[in-house]
């Protein structure tokens, strides 16, 4: 059983293939381009910020308020920006994913000082630390790249189950009664009048606030495609888990108005098996001199 | 390992770890904020604490100031003692001069089960920010502001 799930995440024995490097890179650069998007987006926003409300991760250790009115959150996010683009081709040392997750866990918490925190980015920074590690401590490219995998699929699945259990463990098995999604959508009802100013109820959310067997049903079936998160972990259920949580995510977002938009893009990505598809569809005599020439050059770490 | 003993000692979030408890307790009375501009609004009517279908004045979408919701409403449910240097803070989101020529109402909206199992939304007017001042709701005890459990 473990060996099985062991071989499920991290199968270091079969070849890599072109289809492999191509997916891996696809999800890198999704990594990337979205790490140096919340940088700047909270470094912006951290200019803003006056005090340090309540300190998080390791603002309870170091002081960030250093970070507050002075353009150093705008450095912090150029500095990511440049040494991510250069880990990206290879360029430069092999600790700089993990340097630009240790400035961007610094810019987090610095944005998020002011109460409240967001889990939107966390997949993201859980792949950014999937491959910090990976390039750190495997040398060899088939089994850096089967590592990273194999160490996203196990905490997005997690995630999940980890969820799942806060549920019971906060609520009991009473958390899928129906009410409390009422409860939910008022709640974020109220976030969207703040944010845009109005809010009308979608034919979802009538629906669900006039049958709370409906209602109940809905979270019923949240929590158990959340519970089932990790099934992730093995490959043959990976596809149908990806499209589990795609529904969540988007019921998630029709009844409570919360876009989990990084989420949704990173499952597309990862959870169905695109490498098989770009090896059908791009067999070995039809690559190019050029693509062949940068696959090997990616190779060569 | 390192995921555990980080969450375990953090509350439970350790960016990028993090035990996903969002939505983990059912039933729970909830509180949230929002700004309304009650420019054209006698103050004894801004005052009043309404339902959500009944606010007063116009509605101000804040990140067309720059200002991200969730954060508002942490900022605003989560004080406890409204002193001078909370107050200031408050400015500062909205930012000095989006506040110039303005006459924004700051309320803090609380959403609770009533006993006909019916969601009930209740805004209740915290401040009027202007240009060069902030006043407090004349209808709630100075204290509230000190310990502010808003009901």
């Amino acid at each position: 059983m473990n060996l099985a799930l062991q071989q499920n995440l991290f199968d270091f024995e079969p070849e890599k293939t072109v289809g492999e490097t191509l997916h891996f890179k696809f999800l890198e650069l999704f990594v990337v381009c979205k790490v140096i998007q919340y940088t700047w987006e909270w470094g912006f926003y951290i200019l803003r910020l006056r005090d340090v409300v309540l300190p998080i991760g390791l603002a309870r250790y170091i002081d960030v308020s250093i970070m507050l009115g002075n353009p150093m959150p705008l450095v912090s996010a150029a500095l990511i920006t440049v040494i991510c683009s250069l880990a990206f081709f290879r360029l430069g040392s092999k600790w700089f994913y993990l340097a630009a997750l240790i400035l961007l866990h610094l810019q987090y918490v610095t944005r998020f000082s002011s109460g409240g925190i967001q889990h939107s980015s966390n997949f993201v920074g859980m792949s950014l630390m999937g491959f910090a590690v990976g390039v750190a401590f495997f040398s060899v490219p088939k089994e850096q790249m089967r590592f990273i995998w194999g160490f996203i699929f196990f905490f997005i699945g997690l995630a999940y189950t980890s969820s799942a259990l806060c549920k019971i463990i906060g609520s009991g098995v009473t958390w899928v009664d129906g009410r409390h999604l009422w409860l939910w959508i008022a709640e974020k009802g109220a976030d969207h009048l703040s944010k845009t100013g109005q809010f009308e109820m979608n034919w979802l959310q009538r629906v669900v606030f006039t049958n709370l067997h409906i209602a109940t049903l809905f979270l019923l079936l949240g929590w158990l495609t959340e519970f089932f998160g990790f099934l992730f972990w093995w490959k043959k259920m990976r596809p149908f888990i990806a499209i589990g949580a795609l529904c969540l995510h988007f019921g998630i977002y029709f009844s409570m108005n919360i876009y989990f938009s990084s989420f949704i893009y990173q499952l597309l990505i990862i959870g169905f098996p695109w490498a098989i598809l770009l090896d059908r569809k791009l067999p070995s005599g039809k690559q190019t001199p050029t693509l062949k020439k940068w696959l090997e050059v990616k190779s060569e770490i | 390992m390192l995921q555990i003993l980080l969450v375990a000692t953090h509350l439970g979030e350790f960016w990028p770890f993090s035990i996903y408890p969002m939505f983990s307790k059912g039933g729970r009375t909830w509180t949230r904020a929002l700004v309304r501009d009650v420019e054209a609004v006698s103050d004894s009517l801004a005052w009043q604490s309404v339902s959500l279908n009944q606010l007063k004045g116009s509605p101000v979408a804040l990140p067309d100031y720059g200002l991200d919701q969730v954060d508002y409403a942490n900022f605003v449910y989560k004080t406890r003692n409204w002193d001078d240097m909370r107050i200031q803070g408050l400015r500062d989101l909205f930012k000095e001069e989006n506040l110039r020529n303005k006459k924004w109402l700051a309320m803090i909206v609380r959403g609770y089960l009533n006993d006909a199992d019916s969601v009930v939304a209740l805004a209740t007017p915290l401040f009027i920010l202007t240009g060069d001042s902030t006043f407090k709701n004349p209808n709630l005890p100075e204290a509230a502001y000190y310990n502010l459990t808003v009901k």
